[in-house]
């Protein structure tokens, strides 16, 4: 009974108190120039940020143009021998979730962390996540942890190289899990206002091996069917890596631009309720003086 | 057959040597623009049963 009516009397305090200051006028008129200070800065900040991911933005489009032609043709190759997964056997399925360290951008890592949970919630069993980038981590290893494979971090400060997805193809290669089939999941950049989270298929070469089409490729031994999967891992993790970080500067951009829109609105609104405050002690201190005087006379 | 192959390297190392190769061949106006290329800060944590594992050996950065 008593904690209950502490717990009712609480908010009513604080009303109380806030009222009384509100009297006062003075402590508001500062506490909203103080706020109205803070949100200044922090639009100066999103507008910077702005500017800088702009900046990125263009030049991860024109690397983008560069790498497609490398997405484009070691996807061929899976298209033209139509590879199917060999369903009799156990699935071992690997999940590569592109992302990158780098937040504030809207919800590009939490549109592949999605995907990706949803691949889990299916056969989380046979299935495991390789991460590339910080971020799809800390999504999923709350949940998922038990499936991450590996982490791959320091992506996404600087445009990825070409090094960088071949790193991370070795990673892949060497992890000692062999997957029959896998995924790539990445953003596809569209526009500079949409992209959108697809998929990759990977195969192992085990399963390219039995495919029953791979004779429309002349002249091909086990070696080169090795060699060229990896290359074409790498080079797909490449494209991936370059489609991910021009998604996410688009979107930071837009993010961005947004926030600060937003900020603005905000600051309007507070200068409104600024002026107010001192239109209305003014008021009272001139109600205040003349009241007096005339109290004199 | 191919020598690199037994050496316990992949195609991916074999591609890259070859790369870097033709980078530092390059011409030298040309070469500081590629050698940006050449660069690499990715690290690799190894996760087990939901817990980060320190690998023991040290990965080199620059190359892989």
């Amino acid at each position: 009974m008593m904690m209950q009516r502490t717990q009712l009397l609480l908010p009513l305090a604080m009303e109380a108190t806030m009222l009384a200051q509100q009297q006062r006028g003075m402590a508001t008129l500062k506490m909203i120039s103080i706020r109205l200070k803070s949100v200044k800065n922090i639009q100066k900040i999103t507008q910077s940020m702005k500017m800088v991911s702009a900046a990125k933005y263009a030049r991860a489009e024109r690397d983008l143009k560069a790498a497609r032609p490398y997405g484009i043709g070691a996807q061929q190759f899976f298209e033209k021998t139509e590879i199917q997964a060999d369903e009799k056997a156990e699935p071992k399925k690997l999940l590569i979730a592109v992302t990158s360290d780098r937040g504030l951008c809207g919800a590009v890592h939490t549109g592949v962390a999605r995907l990706i949970r949803g691949e889990l919630a299916q056969d989380e069993a046979n299935t495991k996540v390789f991460c590339v980038g910080d971020k799809s981590r800390a999504i999923l290893s709350r949940l998922y942890g038990k499936n991450i494979l590996m982490v791959a971090n320091e992506v996404g400060r600087l445009p990825p190289t070409f090094l960088d997805a071949s790193k991370i193809a070795n990673e892949v290669l060497q992890t000692g899990y062999d997957y029959t089939e896998g995924k790539i999941v990445y953003n596809r950049f569209k526009s500079v206002v949409s992209y959108q989270c697809s998929t990759l298929p990977i195969f192992s070469g085990s399963t390219v091996e039995k495919s029953e089409k791979l004779a429309v490729y002349d002249s091909l031994d086990s070696d080169v069917v090795k060699s060229y999967l990896e290359f074409s891992l790498a080079s797909l993790i490449f494209y991936t890596m370059k489609e991910g970080a021009c998604s996410e500067q688009s979107s930071r951009m837009t993010a961005m631009d947004n926030a600060s829109k937003n900020a603005g609105e905000m600051i309007d609104k507070l200068t409104l309720t600024f002026n107010r405050t001192r239109q209305a002690v003014i008021t009272r201190e001139l109600i205040e003086i003349i009241s007096g005087a005339a109290a004199l006379t | 057959m191919k020598v690199w192959r037994d050496v316990g390297l992949t195609y991916i190392h074999y591609s890259n040597i070859a790369a870097r190769v033709v980078r530092e061949a390059l011409r030298v106006e040309l070469r500081a623009d590629a050698a940006k290329r050449n660069i690499s800060h990715v690290k690799f944590t190894p996760w087990v049963n939901g817990r980060p594992v320190p690998r023991k050996k040290k990965e080199p950065t620059s190359e892989s």
